[in-house]
């Protein structure tokens, strides 16, 4: 009950928060790490009401949902973050998945060699697009994403080089780690690379968060102008801002060719970055938990009712919009609570 | 995988070789900075600061500011009155790079700052406050004025990233000047609560602090004390005093004629884009042209 009225109240992430700030060092330990651990052991929960009963429960929480998370998480740099509509993430997504497939099937690099390379090449993209682009604000700037990651895909559909409208097949699984292998059959180990790539990127942006960087992004989304006014080296940040979300998107790139084994334009269409997006601003825009929270929800969710085949689709857009209205900075929503706030000042005002 | 390991590796190194490098060039640099700064205290005397050269500014046909010069002097609070529409904060954002001059340039310690990117202006020490708030209100009022001080912070976002020791060492002080900023001012107690949840008054101030956190050789205030009561007004007075007191060289737009007669060393009139005086406040309050520009010209005599 006393749960509901904080949801109610809209400040469960800033109870959270403070309960965080109380724990003592040991207490965080314990509580990061049993939740790591309670996400590690994820896929033995396939049972029961957690199942999906028409797609592969293993399956879907590598994709879509740990993807979805991962993207989600890169997405929420630009958008959230620094505040930066962008409407074409899935390219680099694109990129690196097509950059896993066509190094795995050319070359004997394998996955974790070419991972890097994905990610460097995402990156460049990103900022090849920003360079010109991020001189763009608002609207414009959406225009202008949209259509990169539209050019990404066509150029793909219409280069017979690397397979064209047909795509690349047989793209090669991860080589084993130790006693972890990878197949299609069983992928545990697919989601605990997935995992451990969702808390890198975790680890990044509360990082980043609370430095330099963060201080910058935080400050362009308010207001580029007072920023730039503020020695905010504005298009420097709004570069870096776009490119290590682009890292992360071709990160998850290059995993999900390495998991599919086959790729084709197809998969990368305008839908996945409207998705990517709805789970950013589905979850709360800007917070770390409210991103992860709401790309597992519109993740899963799907396939959970799949069994409703035809009224899915129907269902799901319904659970946006009460959702939405209800809710409408997102699930847990960006929100500083302030810290303690000193006496004198309750006495000042 | 172990292909994997050494791609990795190579890369650390060939980052922290990089970083070693900088840090050396860095070094020399700050060597010569000392040396620089070390002379100008040595010049005891007056020297000009800012200087406005035929400064001309048109939009479309309207002409917002004609031929103005204007001299402003290192650790002097100047001010710059004017009746509406005068011109008064586009000469700020001339000055700050908003605008581009149409002919005429500005000049800070002799150096042209025509073309130059508005965050560079910032970095070689002009930093401004605005006329209608504009502080970054979801961050903390500490934060606003870090964000000042990280103009000048040579770790960047990798650094960061990965905890070099300089990053930590530029992070840390800057919180420390932060607060000492905060104090200066005299709102440090407001330092963890939101922007915007801040009396408007400590807001005012706190856009002055976080401009201070450029470490700014030259401060534009932009009407500080528009809203404040008379009290609010004597002690923004005296801050303003300590600031040009604590070295700082101060361009204040303001409209309260006791609040400026009180504090400035010179005040400069600007009516309809041209600077009609430029004197001491008390010989500026009797100059005719000033009196007629604010009071209008007698039918008579026209």
């Amino acid at each position: 009950m006393k749960l509901l009225n904080r949801l109610r109240e809209g400040n469960l992430r800033d109870w959270g928060a403070s309960f965080w700030e109380q724990s003592s060092p040991t207490k965080r330990k314990v509580i990061a790490t049993s939740l790591i651990g309670f996400a590690a052991l994820a896929p033995f929960m396939g049972f029961g009401l957690l199942d999906t009963p028409v797609s592969d429960y293993g399956a879907v929480l590598v994709y879509p949902v740990g993807m979805f998370i991962l993207m989600a998480l890169g997405l929420n740099i630009v958008v959230g973050k620094s505040g930066l509509l962008d409407l074409g993430y899935v390219a680099f997504f694109a990129i690196g998945a097509y950059t896993m497939a066509i190094l795995g099937t050319r070359t004997s690099l394998n996955t974790w060699e070419i991972m890097p390379i994905g990610i460097a090449l995402a990156m460049l993209a990103g900022l090849i697009l920003g360079l010109p682009a991020l001189r763009l604000r608002g609207d414009y700037l959406a225009i202008v994403t949209l259509g990169f990651g539209e050019i990404v895909r066509i150029s793909a559909l219409n280069t017979r080089e690397i397979g064209g409208p047909n795509g690349i097949a047989n793209v090669p699984v991860p080589p084993s780690i130790g006693p972890i292998k990878f197949s299609l059959n069983d992928q545990k180990a697919f989601f605990w690379v997935v995992l451990i790539m969702i808390l890198l990127t975790i680890w990044m942006i509360r990082r980043l968060s609370v430095r330099r960087a963060g201080r910058a992004w935080e400050a362009i989304r308010q207001d580029e102008d007072v920023a730039e006014l503020m020695g905010v080296h504005t298009l420097k940040y709004k570069l870096w801002s776009f490119s290590l979300g682009a890292a992360v998107g071709g990160a998850a790139g290059v995993l999900y060719a390495s998991k599919t084994l086959f790729i084709a334009p197809e998969m990368f269409t305008l839908n996945v970055s409207i998705l990517i997006l709805a789970c950013v601003v589905f979850g709360g825009m800007g917070n770390i938990w409210g991103v992860v929270l709401g790309a597992a929800i519109l993740a899963y969710l799907p396939e959970r009712i799949r069994f409703i085949s035809d009224a899915r689709l129907l269902v799901f857009g319904l659970a946006l919009v009460i959702t939405m209205n209800f809710r409408p900075d997102g699930l847990l929503p960006r929100k500083k609570r302030e810290k303690a706030i000193v006496k004198s000042t309750q006495d000042g005002i | 995988m172990y292909n994997v390991l050494f791609v990795y590796l190579a890369m650390a190194v060939l980052i922290s070789i990089d970083t070693i490098r900088r840090d050396r060039i860095q070094k020399g640099k700050d060597q010569e900075r000392y040396v620089q700064e070390r002379t100008l205290l040595g010049q005891k005397t007056k020297r000009v600061l800012l200087e406005l050269k035929n400064l001309t500014i048109t939009f479309g046909g309207v002409t917002a500011l004609n031929a103005v010069n204007l001299k402003i002097y290192q650790g002097e609070i100047l001010a710059l009155i004017g009746p509406n529409g005068a011109g008064k904060t586009t000469v700020f954002n001339v000055v700050t790079g908003v605008y581009r001059a149409t002919s005429g340039e500005v000049l800070l310690n002799e150096q042209s700052l025509d073309g130059m990117k508005r965050h560079h202006i910032t970095k070689i020490g002009i930093a401004r406050t605005f006329q209608n708030i504009r502080l970054f209100g979801d961050m903390t009022a500490l934060e606003n004025v870090i964000t000042g001080t990280d103009v000048h912070k040579r770790s960047g976002l990798l650094g960061g990233l990965f905890g070099m020791p300089r990053a930590r060492r530029e992070e840390k002080a800057g919180r420390v000047k932060a607060h000492e900023i905060l104090q200066f001012i005299g709102i440090d107690e407001y330092s963890d609560r939101l922007a915007r949840n801040l009396p408007y008054g400590v807001q005012r101030r706190l856009e002055i602090a976080r401009a201070l956190g450029t470490n700014p050789q030259l401060l534009l205030l932009d009407e500080p004390a528009a809203g404040f009561n008379p009290a609010e007004k004597v002690e923004l007075a005296n801050t303003i005093k300590k600031i040009r007191d604590a070295g700082y060289t101060v361009l204040l737009i303001e409209h309260d004629m006791s609040l400026i007669m009180g504090i400035s060393d010179r005040v400069a009139v600007l009516d309809f884009g041209q600077k009609i005086a430029d004197d001491l406040p008390s010989v500026v309050q009797n100059d005719k042209r000033v009196i007629e520009a604010y009071l209008g010209v007698p039918a008579d005599a026209s």
